[in-house]
């Protein structure tokens, strides 16, 4: 049963705006320890840096975009084991089947309220206090 | 601390720069429709939207740029091609899109089947499919087979790759025994040296390398990575990693011993430490790449607190030049030296923060293409827009208020310039009409040109239209330039009848007004039936600019170097004195008219030259040529701008004030008004009344 306050959240969106939306909601679960990063690149280095416990990312990024970022990091010796939630659109169907095949343990449809983000985070790390 | 409005305005902002990148990408296709990656950076920028739009529920914009959007995805797979009349709706759709985002900013709903025409455009483009937009409400896939997967369960199998070392030269050294180290901590690892290829002693060449190894790594890393670790040790072609291939091993292997000999080979014997270089380069290699795309989003009031604080260190650094100046001789060379820097280091400071506000033309000119193709359907008037110099970066508020001269122009050349379609037949012209824009940095100005392949101005019409609106005498020849110009006069309009696109009451004059209050120059060359160019000169910073001090009686006055043409200083007898003038110069041949600034600003002073007077030349935008006399030419300096007009309303002739070196306070000097004075200083007292003492 993890805590949130001991939480670390890297959240990956190349859009200021989204990224803070879901650095609120994140905040309002209670979690404490989030990270941000614009592109998948700019993730991936932050996610060898430190040990995380969640990627939360979007799909739309230009130069890395969620679902490369996914599979990179399952490609990586030291961080592929990181719970991974994919931040996808309406409508974005076949994204989701393409997630689940690069190994996702998740994912959330825009727009999401904190509800929604906890129980999918909860899917994944079991339950938060 | 962040609110949610906050966000929302940084969606905003983050959406204006997104319709921006659709705009240029969509005429980018219009060019080179084969660019894959402009597709997906025009659909990246929709579907950025259209995300942010829903975080933010605002629905209407995400209904529409979902539709929108899933027209790029066609474009993007090959399924659609960008046909012109194609890009021609994606370039609607953006403006639906655009004024879409304009009504969620100001929280106002659209009007009922406001996007209607152009969703319907966009669906007939993939041929009118509607399910896919339906789905667009989905805020789940119910009928997914998805699972959520807990956290530990995610490590795919370890997965089995060939792996082969075949050296292009004898050597088994440090970067190879580097690899197998590198490959041994992520996986496992089986290597089996291959002799077969060495031949017996007589045949052995030391420079052949005979040596193989080939094996296999079990490792639950991908492919791409496993070929990454390699290579940032070995760059070179000596290793190959595939992926098994159960028909054909690579040669099969006779030794099973996991190392290969090293006593067969010339080389250095293996070492444990990769070299250095080549993995430094690697690394190196890699933060390059990493580092590609970096900007931050500053608030613009930061940067204008550091070019204000700028502007003051300015000022004190022109105070300590005086400073030192008055110890006069006998001072340390070395503080000479360290002054000198400090000049040079202020300005290069300077020169950093202004480029930090400056921002490329672009997006004033994607709005331009874009009222073009609004004013072509109510004009009924093809026309097409090209654009130069996009990328040329000017200071952000001159680009603000670039906008509505720049519209209007345009208004204008559509309306009034470019003719009918028939007429432009008759007159031997293609059907399409042209405008072009132009943008282009010259020294400290930056220049941008409208022109178009119109009628040009009809002089016989635009005497006739001034003579009736009382602005020129009845009688008397106007020289080419002069009729142009009458234009610009406040009560002119040759609009024969007040039309929708640019009868709005506004005419060229308060165009030029705008673009004066810029600080900038607007001149314009017509060739009656070809068309016309309208020039804009604009100065590059509005906060700091050179100048050169001059003195009148105890005055102390800036000219801007940016109009200055040359300082003379003329023996009394160049000065002639023309009936009914103030006087005049007689320069190289020519007759420059001059102005007493003694006597313009009344300092009390006699109007009379002495051996001591300086005349400084300055050409005003209209060409003209002024002589202005002064007392004294202190010296060249750069000085930061004040604005009077706040405190005391505009002052003919006064651009606004500046701090000097001393701490004492110095007008700047308008050359355009000035300019303005000699054209009328043939009529003395009742001009000279008129334009200074009103």
């Amino acid at each position: 049963m993890p805590n949130a306050a001991a939480l670390k959240v890297l959240v990956v969106d190349d859009q200021f705006s989204v990224r803070q939306m879901t650095r609120l909601a994140l905040e309002k679960i209670g979690v404490r320890l989030i990270h941000e990063a614009a592109n998948g690149q700019e993730a991936l280095t932050k996610a060898l840096a430190q040990p995380l416990d969640l990627i939360i990312s979007d799909f739309n990024m230009p130069e890395m975009d969620g679902i490369n970022l996914l599979r990179a990091v399952r490609g990586h010796q030291a961080i592929r084991k990181t719970p991974f939630i994919l931040i996808t659109g309406r409508g974005d169907r076949e994204l989701v089947v393409k997630a689940a095949q690069a190994g996702v343990n998740n994912y959330v449809v825009k727009p999401f309220d904190e509800a929604t983000l906890r129980q999918k985070m909860e899917a994944v790390l079991g339950r938060i206090n | 601390m962040t609110t949610i409005d906050d966000l929302r305005q940084t969606f905003f902002e983050e959406s204006a720069e997104g319709l921006d990148a659709i705009d240029s990408g969509l005429s980018e296709l219009t060019d080179s429709p084969e660019s894959e990656e402009t597709v997906n950076a025009v659909f990246r920028a929709i579907h950025s939207i259209k995300g942010g739009a829903g975080v933010f529920g605002f629905s209407s914009l995400v209904d529409f740029a979902h539709v929108f959007e899933t027209v790029l995805d066609r474009l993007r797979h090959g399924k659609l091609s960008p046909a012109p009349h194609v890009v021609e709706v994606l370039q609607k759709a953006n403006d639906t899109l655009s004024d879409l985002v304009a009504m969620a900013q100001s929280a106002e709903a659209p009007p009922d089947n406001f996007d209607a025409d152009s969703r319907a455009a966009l669906k007939q483009l993939i041929g009118g499919e509607d399910g896919e937009a339906e789905d667009a409400v989905a805020a789940d896939f119910g009928d997914i087979d998805f699972q959520p997967v807990l956290a530990e369960d995610t490590t795919p199998p370890p997965q089995r790759f060939e792996l082969a070392y075949r050296p292009a030269q004898p050597q088994f050294d440090d970067a190879y025994a580097a690899v197998v180290k590198a490959l041994r901590a992520v996986g496992n690892v089986q290597l089996q040296g291959d002799v077969n290829g060495v031949p017996t002693l007589d045949l052995y060449d030391v420079k052949e390398s005979y040596l193989r190894c080939a094996g296999a790594i079990e490792s639950e890393l991908g492919l791409d990575e496993l070929r990454n670790i390699v290579n940032a040790i070995d760059s070179s072609e000596n290793w190959s990693l595939t992926e098994p291939d159960g028909n054909a091993p690579p040669d099969p292997p006779l030794s099973s011993d996991p190392t290969p000999a090293a006593e067969g080979t010339p080389s250095a014997p293996p070492s444990a430490a990769p070299d250095p270089a080549t993995a430094a380069k690697a690394r190196g290699d890699a933060s390059a790449k990493q580092s590609a795309t970096t900007s931050i989003r500053v608030d613009l009031e930061k940067i204008d607190r550091v070019i204000n604080m700028v502007g003051e260190l300015v000022i004190s650094q022109t105070m300590l030049g005086q400073l030192f100046e008055n110890l006069g001789a006998g001072t340390d060379g070395r503080m000479a030296q360290v002054l000198e820097d400090v000049f040079l280091h202020t300005r290069e400071l300077k020169n950093s923060v202004m480029s930090m506000r400056a921002q490329p033309v672009r997006s004033v000119f994607q709005r331009m293409s874009r009222l073009v193709r609004e004013l072509s359907v109510k004009t009924d008037k093809r026309v097409r827009l090209e654009t130069f110099g996009e990328n040329t970066e000017v200071d952000k508020t001159v680009i603000e208020r670039l906008s509505d001269p720049l519209t209007h122009i345009i208004r204008n050349a559509m309306d009034h310039g470019i003719e009918s379609a028939e007429r432009r037949r008759e007159s031997g012209k293609p059907e399409e009409g042209k405008i072009t824009l132009l943008a282009d940095q010259r020294s400290s100005r930056i220049v941008i040109e409208v022109s178009d392949d119109g009628a040009g101005i009809d002089p016989e019409r635009v005497i006739k239209k001034a003579r009736d609106n009382g602005l020129i005498p009845q009688e008397g020849h106007l020289s080419e330039d002069e009729v142009n110009n009458l234009i610009f006069l406040p009560g002119f309009s040759t609009a024969s009848g007040i039309s929708e696109i640019s009868g709005r009451g506004v005419g060229m004059d308060v165009v030029r007004r705008n673009v004066q209050e810029l600080g900038g120059r607007i001149s314009l060359k017509s060739t009656f039936g070809k068309g016309m160019t309208i020039q804009l000169a604009l100065p590059l910073t509005l906060a700091v600019m050179d100048g050169m001090i001059v003195k009148v009686a105890s005055e102390t006055y800036v000219m801007p170097i940016a109009s200055i043409v040359e300082c003379v200083r003329p023996a009394a007898s160049e000065f002639q004195s023309l009936l009914g003038t103030r006087g005049a110069l007689r320069l190289r041949g020519a007759i420059v008219p001059i102005v007493y600034l003694s006597e313009l600003f009344e300092l009390g002073a006699a109007s009379e030259v002495t051996d001591e007077s300086t005349v400084i030349i300055i050409e005003t935008s209209e060409g003209v040529r002024l002589g202005i006399v002064v007392d004294q030419l202190i010296g060249h300096q750069q000085v930061v701008i004040k604005s009077i007009e706040e405190n005391y309303g505009a002052v003919p002739g006064i651009a606004g004030a500046t701090i000097l070196g001393d701490g004492h306070v110095a007008f700047i000097l308008d050359a355009e008004r000035l300019g303005e004075f000699a054209k009328y200083s043939e009529h003395p007292a009742a001009r000279k009344e008129q334009q200074f003492l009103q």
